[in-house]
């Protein structure tokens, strides 16, 4: 009577046991780690390429581009800095006395643009060499665009996660048809602008308060969530020829103002919809715990729930920034000469009648690629797991 | 230290609450004398934790009024009705350090730094953490969180504390010991005090005065001491006690309880076709069967250790009894149970009102 079922000893396992069996619980049976290690190896290549292709394809000329493939610096193609210099020396303006003025006149816009929104900035100068224009004038919008993005959708999802609102379906139609009358008599009967408003708005109040209380039906917290977010169903193609209107209405057409307010409308959905979702799962006990202390809605907000909601600000940040980063749509519309960024000069060098001027292109691509990554390990650090720790849990 | 420390009273004036068509609370009235330790009783959905949260206005009543003091607060604010509360769950702020945990509430009230650093001191001293102060939450035990969570609530003395199952994540060794500090401490500092609790230890000995609900309605209101010895009806006789009281459904005519072929003699006399009497384990007593006033056959028994406790069954009912540690009945034996007529009570069966 032996015991064969139990194999305490090693020796006693055969070689497909040894290799398909885990050595001990929590950890991966030898066969299992190879495979794992040659599909991540594979996935790495697979990533890394298309960056090393990037690169590299940067220090290549004409020849060694429509002659190619060639993967291998030194070996398959002599690397030059033509694309390079073709950035920054072809225009006899690009120098430090002028590179340093450009600084100059990017702080004193963001400056302006701190203290008075409304004040019209200071063009960069278009004659500079392009490729600055285009970065610096990337840095503002989508660092500005950013900033208020994510300060004014947090405010918004808190809002939404803590305070219950109770909209009335009624009220709101009504506030949708007197908009539409205000419309109408603005346009079609040639009563001013502010006339027709003031008029409308007035009749909204007098008709809340006579019918408001008549209406029964009420939106949620959950309607007016799903709204904002339905704002980015669809496609900003459809929207774009209002916007270049309204722009041009109001003058503000090839500023970075335009620029910074639309991208923080278009992503402001986003924002909201993330950072909900981390408002709602705070402890509300903090909370209450905090307003029992003593504190304001705003100091609740600003000294809880903020630091303890930190990875997922910085997270939706990083996305927001990434999405300002890379905004296409509209910039080409928007911005047609002296507020370029850097997407609209790397599809420039798709439209030449040349042809695609590919190792320009990809020189483009990594001066616009270096602030993302160095973003991305800026703000890892604070997307750490954990912070909640030690909270609500005896 | 504790010297000018507020004795404040505390009232709910009909308060009601609905949450929905829900009823929570129903005209619930109570006066908490100034610094009183008063203990909310119930199971859960009692309707105890909305009292205290609508005390600390963290929920608004839908009806009635809240005073504290002379003040009428139903309608202000959480942090215009200086009180605090200690939670469950602690809420300590996890990222802030031990010291600025307990120094939030003087920080939010923009006290002078070196005022705010002595309070803190001082409070963490009052709770044994002041080796502590730099500490994170997460580094804490489950009892040191619940100091810290103490710390900050009585750090800026407040008029009437509130706390809300505090001992209830602490086991039980822990719980018993802070039981006994946060009584001390209520004492010292004197402070109206509002505690809630599902646990009838923590309510009997932390309590000068016990208010026990059900169902969103206040069902007694008085000492531990007379709680016990004196329900006011079923529900409390059965909630208060371990084990919890027996009852013997039958009816009582005159002062005979009748219940089976068994009579027993009651200190009351009525009319009541549906009864039920009420006996605790430790006021009866195991006999031999022909002496006793009911007879039943032993269900089974449990040595606790300092005495046993016999479940007996009757004929319509089972009953616990307490003997001696060293009992020696076996399981099935016949056996007869002494029911002394000042320790009985009786309940109307279909209202639990007892019968006086």
């Amino acid at each position: 009577m032996t015991n064969t079922s139990f194999k305490f000893e090693k020796s006693n396992r055969s070689l497909f046991e040894r290799l398909f069996e885990p050595p001990e619980v929590g950890r991966m049976s030898p066969a299992a780690n190879v495979v794992a290690h040659i599909l991540l190896v594979l996935w790495t290549i697979f990533v890394i390429f298309p960056i090393y292709w990037v690169v590299i394809t940067s220090f290549k000329d004409a020849a060694a581009v429509n002659q190619g493939p060639f993967y291998v610096p030194f070996l398959d193609f002599q690397p030059n800095l033509d694309a390079w210099r073709a950035q920054f020396n072809s225009d006899a303006n690009c120098d430090i006395p002028s590179i340093l003025r450009q600084v100059g006149l990017l702080f004193y816009n963001a400056f302006v643009f701190v203290v008075s929104p409304v004040v019209t900035l200071q063009p960069m100068e278009p004659q500079i060499c392009k490729i600055y224009l285009a970065f610096t004038n990337s840095i503002v919008v989508s660092f500005a665009a950013t900033a208020i993005c994510v300060a004014i959708g947090s405010m918004a999802a808190y809002a939404l996660a803590r305070v219950q609102y109770k909209p009335k379906f009624g009220n709101i139609m009504m506030f949708v048809l007197l908009t539409l009358l205000v419309i109408l008599a603005t346009s079609f009967a040639g009563i001013p602008w502010w006339l027709s408003s003031a008029v409308g708005l007035a009749m909204f109040f007098f008709l809340v308060r006579a019918l408001g209380k008549h209406f029964k039906r009420t939106l949620g917290n959950g309607d007016i969530l799903f709204w904002i977010i339905s704002q980015r169903i669809l496609p900003p193609i459809v929207v774009i020829i209002p916007i270049y209107i309204m722009f041009q209405a109001v003058g503000l057409l090839d500023t970075h103002l335009a620029l910074i307010l639309v991208y923080a409308v278009a992503n402001l959905p986003i924002v909201v919809w993330l950072m909900h979702d981390f408002f709602v799962n705070l402890p509300i006990e903090l909370e209450e715990s905090a307003q029992l202390d003593g504190a304001s809605r705003f100091a609740v907000f600003w000294d809880i729930v903020l630091p303890l909601t930190r990875p997922g600000l910085a997270a939706t940040t990083l996305l927001t920034l990434i999405l300002n980063w890379n905004e296409y749509l509209f910039a080409v519309f928007l911005a047609t000469s002296k507020v370029q960024t850097m997407p609209i000069m790397v599809a420039a060098k798709n439209a030449g009648e040349k042809g695609v001027f590919w190792w320009e292109m990809c020189a483009i691509i990594v001066v616009m690629i270096i602030p993302v990554i160095l973003m991305a390990i800026l703000l890892q650090r604070f997307i750490a797991k954990g912070v909640l720790l030690g909270a609500v849990k005896g | 230290m504790a010297s000018v420390v507020p004795k404040v009273p505390v009232r709910f004036d009909k308060v009601q609450k609905y949450f929905g068509a829900v009823k929570v609370l129903e005209e619930f009235d109570l006066d908490v004398a100034p610094g009183e330790f008063l203990v909310l009783l119930g199971a859960s959905g009692s309707g105890k934790t909305t009292a205290l949260r609508i005390l600390s206005g963290l929920e608004t009543a839908t009806g009635g009024r809240v005073l504290i003091g002379d003040r009428d607060v139903t309608h202000i604010l959480p942090k215009y009705r200086d009180i605090s509360m200690v939670f469950q769950s602690y809420a300590l702020y996890p990222h802030k350090t031990v010291a600025e945990n307990i120094g939030f509430p003087l920080k939010v009230r923009k006290i002078p730094q070196a005022e705010a650093e002595v309070a803190v001191r001082d409070a963490a001293a009052q709770v044994q953490i002041e080796q502590l102060l730099d500490r994170y939450p997460r580094q804490l035990s489950g009892g040191q969180r619940q100091r810290v969570a103490l710390a900050r609530a009585m750090v800026r003395r407040p008029s009437v504390f509130l706390m809300d199952e505090p001992l209830s994540n602490l086991d039980a060794k822990l719980r018993g010991h802070m039981r006994a500090e946060l009584k001390h401490m209520q004492a010292t500092l004197g402070t109206t005090t509002i505690y809630v609790t599902h646990d009838q230890i923590e309510a009997m000995t932390l309590a000068h005065r016990v208010a026990i609900l059900e169902k969103g309605v206040l069902q007694q209101l008085d000492t531990p001491a007379k709680i016990y010895n004196d329900p006011a009806n079923l529900f409390v006789a059965q909630f208060i006690g371990s084990p919890p009281m027996n009852v013997v459904h039958g009816s009582l005519e005159g002062s005979d309880f009748k219940t089976g072929g068994s009579t027993v003699k009651v200190g009351v006399a009525g009319r009541v076709a549906k009864g039920i009497l009420g006996v605790r384990p430790e006021d009866c007593s195991v006999v031999a069967p022909a002496k006793g006033h009911i007879k039943g056959t032993i269900y089974t028994t449990e040595l606790i250790g300092d005495h046993t406790l016999v479940t007996v069954e009757t004929e319509r009912d089972k009953l616990t009894v307490k003997a001696s540690k060293d009992f020696n009945g076996k399981q099935g034996d016949a056996i007869g149970v002494l029911m002394p007529k000042d320790h009985l009570f009786v309940f109307d069966a279909e209202t639990g009102q007892r019968i006086r």
